[in-house]
């Protein structure tokens, strides 16, 4: 039960002048980046007509997340952004799934991680907002329907920022707590493995989803 | 212990209502509907058994350490599982009530009706189990060493916190899980994807009591500076309040949005993908509120 | 312990914001809700249309969020500035 301390930390970076630096969830991220490149070169070495297992899987991957893409934006821009979306995916899916392995936890549980993936999402979705619209359309849709609506406009936009990744982030964090204390009620019997099964795997590739799904409609409605 | 049960009532009112009208679209089945409401109904029922057992353990305990603070924590314990034990039985008492009208529909998915009604009433209960873990930890836990004036309101925020969250999350899963039932009556042949869309809406509904949950575990063991100044102690009731809240709507929203997705996949198979996506973000969208609640009540622990 | 006046502003505000986020969530969470499920059911009932129908429903979704974001700017107010 001791390991719910960890809790007292989160909020500590948020004041901008007392840096914290969580080595753990470092390491995690680095662990899930390498893991990423390793598929990413094996899917890719002995590309063939016929795929073998980890060609076909990856080809899945970035057949299902082109489509999507595709569904929400347009060809020209899907071309784009596709790539992006099907990273995003990637990289959080094998987050959620790190916690799986034992002495290993999950960089998505640490507000760190969700907030800056929804920052970068936020200001994309501008980026290609202004890119696509021009920068006086873009404007104009803060003033609407009546000027006065701007700080409203401004604040709903941001508040973006924080349910996307307040969502991955309690969600994945909340998982953690339940298996850590029922295990503990329990005293790690029977129930453990199928909580891990549930929160991490269940839970955790619904989320990443979720995220990713999300990202893509921000753009999309920065392009409408 | 009472708001439990008047949930658990509500639900099998629900289920025998139901029942009733399944018996008399088809008496010859009645065996089979008999059954199968009383199975949901025992489902539907554990929620108040488990508000129960929380309640003789109260009775049992709670006088032995008559401090201001036990006291606390024993009232928060109560009212967590109470809360709950509501929502959780409301939300049983829907797939048993459509699984029985189902099974008179449809006499010969009974098996896979029944199977399909426990599976949704299993995920309903989610929430009325995490209340009790917080109700459980309430009670047995040792909270002599903390200073008395912040914290008793700390426990009662717990306590108020996952109750009140598990309310939506239990309603709302019961939602999906009844249009599950309802769906395979019509439409044997949709078992599997019905199944999958329901537990994908369910696990998202459950968003919110997840929420309560951390936010009593803050409250729990973050451990108050000890003060007396009626702000220290109203800023953890708040926030109590605040997630316990918040989380209601959104999980019953939540449910309502995979009710319709689920009861449409039944009637409309091939577009299942399409489906459980405007489901996932619609869910998505609409838990932003819990989410601004969430914000909110950590602002209260940590900020203030 | 002496109660102040202030104080005793200080400690309502610090509850009234709580409340005023944690009810003002209800509404605006069982409305986009309904939202949600009309959208699924349009797109039920006419798969074609998902694309526009997702639209709407995000639009729909937006504006009913706006009271929870009022509620949200409430309780920072009242949290902050009071």
């Amino acid at each position: 039960m001791e390991d719910l301390g960890v809790i007292h930390q989160l909020i500590v970076p948020l004041f901008g002048y007392e840096m914290t630096f969580n080595l753990e969830v470092i390491a995690w991220t680095w662990i899930v980046i390498i893991g990423l490149l390793i598929f990413g070169y094996l899917a890719k070495r002995n590309r063939s007509i016929v795929p073998g297992n980890l060609q076909n899987l990856g080809e899945l991957f970035i057949n299902q997340f082109y489509e999507l893409t595709e569904d929400a934006l347009d060809r020209r821009l899907a071309r784009k952004y596709a790539p992006l979306i099907c990273a995003l995916f990637m990289f959080l899916l094998f987050c959620n799934f790190l916690g799986v392995f034992p002495h290993l936890g999950e960089p998505t549980s640490d507000l760190n991680t969700t907030l800056s993936m929804g920052i970068m999402g936020f200001v994309i979705a501008h980026y290609v907002g202004i890119r696509e619209k021009g920068i006086k359309a873009y404007i104009k849709g803060y003033f609407e329907p009546i000027f006065f609506m701007m700080p409203l406009n401004v604040i709903g936009e941001l508040s973006k920022v924080i349910s996307i990744s307040f969502r991955l982030f309690g969600n994945i964090m909340g998982g953690d707590i339940i298996v850590l204390v029922v295990s503990y009620l329990t005293f790690s019997l029977i129930l453990p493995p199928f909580l891990i099964g549930f929160f991490f795997i269940f839970i955790g590739a619904i989320q990443a989803f979720v995220f990713t799904m999300l990202t893509l409609v921000y753009i999309a409605v920065q392009v409408k | 212990m009472g708001l439990g049960a008047i949930g658990a009532a509500l639900g099998e009112g629900y289920t025998a209502g139901l029942a009733n009208e399944g018996l008399a679209l088809r008496p010859k089945k009645s065996g089979d509907i008999l059954k199968n409401m009383l199975v949901g109904q025992a489902v539907a029922e554990s929620a108040a058994i488990f508000a129960l057992v929380i309640a003789v353990l109260l009775l049992f305990l709670g006088t032995e350490t008559p401090y201001l603070l036990k006291a606390s924590a024993v009232l928060a314990a109560g009212l967590s599982m109470g809360f709950g034990a509501f929502g959780s039985g409301v939300g049983a008492g829907f797939p048993a009530g459509q699984a029985s009208l189902g099974i008179s529909r449809q006499p010969a998915m009974s098996g896979s009706l029944s199977t399909n009604m426990l599976i949704g009433s299993a995920v309903c209960q989610t929430p009325a189990i995490l209340a009790m873990v917080v109700a459980l930890l309430l009670i047995f836990s040792d909270f002599s060493s903390m200073p008395l004036f912040p914290t008793w309101a700390a426990l009662l925020g717990a306590g108020l916190s996952t109750g009140l969250a598990a309310i939506g999350s239990g309603v709302g899963g019961g939602l999906a899980a009844g249009a599950s039932c309802e769906g395979i009556a019509r439409q044997p042949l949709s078992l599997g994807n019905v199944t999958t869309t329901m537990l994908v809406g369910q696990a998202v509904s459950q968003t919110p009591a997840i929420f309560g949950l951390l936010i009593s575990f803050i409250l729990l063991f973050s451990g108050f500076p000890e003060s007396t100044a009626l702000s220290a102690a109203m800023a953890p009731l708040g926030a109590g309040l605040c997630m316990g809240f918040g989380g209601i709507g959104p999980g019953i929203g939540n449910g309502l949005t995979a009710e319709e997705a689920v009861r449409w996949v039944a009637r409309n198979l091939e577009n299942t993908g399409g489906l459980t996506r405007t489901m996932l973000v619609g869910q998505a969208v609409a838990q932003s509120t819990a989410i601004y609640a969430m914000v909110v009540s950590l602002v209260l622990i940590f900020v203030i | 312990m002496p109660i102040e006046g202030a104080e005793i502003v200080k400690a309502a505000s610090l509850l009234g914001a709580g409340l005023a986020m944690g009810l003002g969530a209800i509404g605006p969470g069982i409305g986009e809700g309904l939202v949600g499920a009309k959208a699924c059911e349009a797109i039920g009932r006419n798969p074609g249309e998902a694309g526009l129908l997702t639209r709407t429903m995000l639009v729909g979704q937006a504006v009913s969020e706006s009271t929870g974001i009022y509620s949200l700017v409430v309780a920072l107010l009242l949290l902050f500035v009071v």
